[in-house]
């Protein structure tokens, strides 16, 4: 059986047995499904978001007050800065899809800064005091099964977007044709290397590209969660919190950059995509 | 997710995914959750803002084109305003003009008829005044006529017939015509 504890600002030790699991821990099922510590900040931030959206959207009017004020600040300035990447055309059909993972990474990224992340759940005690093993709520980003679907969809929706810019054939002859408008027999000569080359752009495409997008925002949000767990462990509570402080203020803003390096690269490679029909190709 | 995909479907080693908890359940469940915000704020938010801010643009855009065209517009009823005061000037100041033209001339056209007036009655003044030194000159020859009949018959002293009388007087009336 579980313990069941409160450890907000508990001494830590810096060591490898006081790290955060890796993965996030299951807490109860539903049916046949796990439901983890992780998922359920993902709920929870999803509703967030759907109130939001519907309290501020559900008398939207030509001049805006309060809420929707600030909701049509943030769509409007997403969708100018995407669309001054994309292009005022294909920021259309893209634009659902990066807005809501900025949207989303953001607030998941934040929620998991409120205190009680990682230092509310189920433990023991030990020589250094309270352990949780399995904390109640942990970031949504902070696992892999999360991030991963994020860039499965992207993965997807890019396949999507890429045949929508140039069809079936050119989609092919874009990623195995020969460039610089060869013919002859140097077209011939170049056709293997520019094949080898649409192979490697095939694993960038679905393999390389997703797992960088999975890793580097899972990688960055459990770092940041290990880093506050570690500061709050470096002088005992509740004086922690000097030292947590300033790690508090970094993670809020790596919570953005990584919002905005998750979208912005999403948007970065499906610009690549579709700026080679406008170039002809 | 190749990866993913491959390892699951082929029961691959899973040590990788074991460790950070990758397994097919939760991946779709995070995978649902993210497309349920998805449709949310595509379908709450996104969609009717996106409009919302579009509607607006296109009332600005109509609003600024309304503003620039009454701008215009009043800009040319000023012009049309100064032309329309710029031609009234100009037709009162030709009225005044003919006004003092006419004045003028009937000015002048009244002192040529005092003129006239002034000038016939001059001439009838002097035309009466002719005919009275005329009546007057004729009594007096009369008179100086009679006179020297009278002195002459005194003198004499006889008494002059009226042939007498009448010679008398033509060479008194002669005499004093030269």
């Amino acid at each position: 059986m579980r313990a069941y504890s409160r450890a907000l600002f508990r001494s830590f030790s810096m060591t490898a047995e006081h790290a955060i699991p890796t993965f996030a821990e299951p807490l109860f099922h539903i049916g046949p499904l796990p439901v983890t510590n992780s998922m359920v900040v993902a709920w929870i931030v999803a509703l967030g978001l759907i109130a939001l959206v519907q309290a501020g959207t559900r008398k939207v009017q030509l001049l805006p007050g309060g809420l929707q004020n600030f909701l049509e600040f943030v769509v409007e300035g997403l969708h100018d800065l995407l669309e001054g990447i994309i292009g005022p055309e294909f920021v259309k059909r893209t634009f659902p899809f990066l807005a809501t993972v900025f949207i989303f990474i953001l607030a998941c990224n934040w929620t998991g800064l409120i205190p009680g992340f990682a230092t509310i759940g189920w433990g023991h005690a030990t020589e250094h005091g309270f352990k949780v093993t399995t904390p109640l709520l942990r970031p949504a980003n902070a696992d892999v099964n999360m991030t991963g679907a994020m860039a499965l969809t992207f993965t997807v929706l890019w396949c999507v977007w890429y045949y929508q810019a140039h069809g079936a054939g050119g989609a092919i002859n874009h990623l195995f044709g020969t460039k610089g408008g060869m013919k002859g027999a140097a077209w011939w000569m170049l056709l293997p290397f520019f094949i080898f080359v649409g192979l490697l752009e095939l694993v960038s495409i679905f393999f390389v590209r997703p797992l960088g997008l999975t890793i580097r925002l899972y990688g960055n949000i459990y770092a940041g969660d290990n880093l506050l767990e570690a500061m709050a462990g470096v002088i005992p509570a509740p004086f922690s919190a000097i030292t947590m402080l300033p790690f508090y203020f970094l993670e809020l803003i790596v919570g953005v950059v990584q919002a905005l390096v998750f979208m912005l690269l999403c948007a970065a490679f499906t610009t690549a995509a579709i700026m080679h029909e406008e170039e002809g190709h | 997710m190749i990866p993913i995909i491959l390892a699951t479907e082929t029961h691959a080693p899973t040590g990788f995914f074991e460790q950070f908890g990758v397994d097919w359940p939760h991946f779709i469940a995070q995978l649902l959750t993210m497309l349920v915000v998805l449709w949310v704020l595509n379908r709450y938010a996104y969609k009717p803002l996106l409009d919302l801010l579009e509607e607006r643009r296109r009332r600005i855009a109509e609003s600024m084109a309304q503003a620039e065209q009454v701008k215009q517009e009043l800009a040319k009823a000023q012009e049309a305003r100064e032309k329309i005061i710029a031609d009234a000037g100009k037709q009162a100041q030709q009225l005044i003009d003919e006004a003092r033209a006419a004045a003028q001339r009937q000015g002048d056209q009244q002192l040529q008829q005092a003129i006239a007036q002034a000038e016939a009655l001059i001439a009838k003044a002097r035309e009466a005044t002719d005919l009275d030194r005329q009546r007057m000159l004729t009594e007096l020859k009369r008179e100086v006529g009679r006179l020297v009949v009278e002195t002459t018959a005194k003198v004499t002293g006889k008494v002059l017939t009226p042939d007498d009388q009448r010679r008398l007087a033509e060479e008194t009336s002669k005499q004093l015509a030269a």
